[in-house]
């Protein structure tokens, strides 16, 4: 369970994030919608504990971010928008190292890493350094230690970005098989990526939260596409 | 999935394997580049050159001519060591990984600093040829040898300290050598004889060199180890300040999230 409680975040005189709420139940696929800068990666990023809150609370997994954000981090997945990795460490140093941070030792280890480099197609890179691997197995080696601990909830910052198309087919394939019993909530740009994987789109603007819907709703309204009607609130930028 | 998560007890005690994660990656990075290799083979090269040169010269069996050079050069070895443990994460955005793996500040500030340490430590153990060469030819005060290198190890510990916490600060490498290295050259001078009596020279009724010297430079406490002495109030010192800025490191960390 994800859970945003008037949440705001400032920068000085700037309001990045102005009292965002918004919930993500277990076995729930929330897509996040927004232009550059709108606020979603600083809401992601709160909820990783990456970020403070300016004020406002955020859970992830029954546990505040501020308070217990060791608890928190436990229980969490998180794919950063620019995933950062450690470049000189071999791609199976990386996931042995996300592995014995997060505590999967031993049995349970290999089992992990095994799903992991099964489902993310890392099996012929897993020797080679970070730094020699191309885009689209950087951004599957950053999906693999986000999930390599089976975390109940998952935040994905543009988890597609970089991949081919039959690499973005394998990763809704991957959300689905993920989702029974997660909360997983991802950020992207392009609304029919998001329409895809997704039970419910939240959409922001300027720090604002301006749709909170699901995808039965908005398939079923008279007031166009997805897109039109995501749009639409947008440029509104009326809250939700 | 594991939904529950881990006990608070069952994160307590993933304490010392995080602590072991971060420093065996820490370890390993750095002799990822060259950097590591160049400032240890450098100072072994310069110090120990010079202490031949001195040893042939004088033929004494006696190791405190080196150990005498060593604070010099730790106020650069250990600057270099220690400038790439923050800055690097800021230049490559994987400071963001630190602050959302679940490790906490203390065990991901520690397990670097160790590593740095551990790299420091390969020095010394670089330098224990000497050691072997007076061996074999007598019979020089292990003691004092010991002593000397226990006081290397903790002025090191000292001034990496000092490194890590600069590199907590700045995401330029070079800024954080340079800042590091100032800092442990000016504690060094502080306690030099001649500064300390033109800074006394300045107010000789307060006599602030004398004050300072007492006060910041672990100058006069290492000229102890290297008589052989091992005192305790030099190793407060310098662990005291290692200390301290080790508390200043973690707190710069986590003043990031803000």
């Amino acid at each position: 369970m994800i859970r945003v409680t008037d949440v705001s975040k400032r920068y000085g005189e700037h309001l990045a994030v102005d009292r965002v709420s918004f919930t993500v139940s277990p076995g729930e696929v929330v897509g996040f919608l927004g232009p550059n800068g709108a606020g979603k990666s600083t809401i992601l990023r709160i909820l990783a504990t990456s970020l403070a809150p300016s004020s406002g609370t955020a859970e992830v997994a029954g546990f505040d971010v501020t308070r217990a954000p060791l608890e928190a981090r436990a229980r969490c997945g998180y794919l950063p928008e620019h995933n950062p990795l450690f470049e000189s460490m071999r791609v199976a140093e990386w996931l042995d190292f996300a592995a014995a941070v997060h505590g999967v030792n031993g049995a349970r280890r290999r089992e992990r890493r095994d799903f992991v480099v099964d489902r993310c197609a890392l099996a012929e890179v897993l020797g080679k350094p970070i730094r020699a691997c191309s885009k689209g197995f950087r951004q599957r080696i950053g999906l693999a230690a986000a999930i390599l601990h089976d975390p109940p909830v998952l935040l994905l910052d543009e988890p597609t970005h970089g991949l081919d198309p039959l690499q973005v087919v394998a990763f809704r394939d991957l959300v689905r098989e993920l989702r029974p019993g997660r909360a997983i909530l991802l950020s992207s740009h392009v609304v029919a990526e998001v329409a895809e994987s997704s039970d419910r789109i939240l959409a922001i603007q300027r720090g604002r939260l301006v749709l909170d819907r699901s995808l039965s709703e908005l398939r079923a309204a008279a007031e166009g596409s997805i897109e039109a009607q995501v749009l639409a609130a947008v440029r509104a930028g009326a809250p939700a | 999935m594991s939904s529950a998560g881990p006990s608070p007890t069952a994160l307590r005690a993933r304490g010392l394997a995080g602590f072991r994660a971060v420093f065996a990656r820490e370890f390993a990075a750095a002799f990822d580049a060259p950097i590591a290799y160049v400032a240890i083979g450098a100072t072994l090269v310069a110090t120990t050159s010079w202490f031949l040169n001195e040893f042939f010269l004088t033929g004494k069996l006696d190791l405190a001519p080196f150990l005498a050079l060593l604070p010099w050069a730790l106020a650069v070895l250990a600057p270099a060591l220690g400038m790439r443990l923050w800055s690097e994460d800021y230049r490559t955005r994987t400071f963001e990984l630190w602050r959302t793996l679940p490790l906490s500040a203390s065990q991901v500030v520690l397990g670097k600093y160790a590593a740095a340490l551990a790299v420091l430590v390969l020095f010394l153990f670089g330098s224990l040829p000497l050691v072997a060469l007076l061996e074999w030819l007598g019979d020089p005060d292990r003691g004092a040898i010991a002593a000397g290198y226990l006081g290397a190890l903790l002025l090191g510990a000292e001034f990496l300290a000092i490194a890590a916490f600069v590199s907590s600060r700045t995401a330029d490498q070079i800024t954080a050598f340079l800042l590091s290295a100032l800092a442990a050259t000016v504690l060094l001078g502080l306690g030099d004889p001649r500064v300390v009596a033109i800074v006394d020279g300045l107010a000789p009724a307060l006599a602030p060199g004398t004050f300072l010297a007492a006060t910041f430079s672990p100058a006069a406490w290492f000229a102890e180890f290297v008589r052989g002495h091992v005192p305790l109030a030099g190793i407060v010192h310098m662990a005291g300040v290692a200390a301290v800025f080790l508390f200043l490191n973690a707190r710069s960390v986590v003043e990031e999230r803000s």
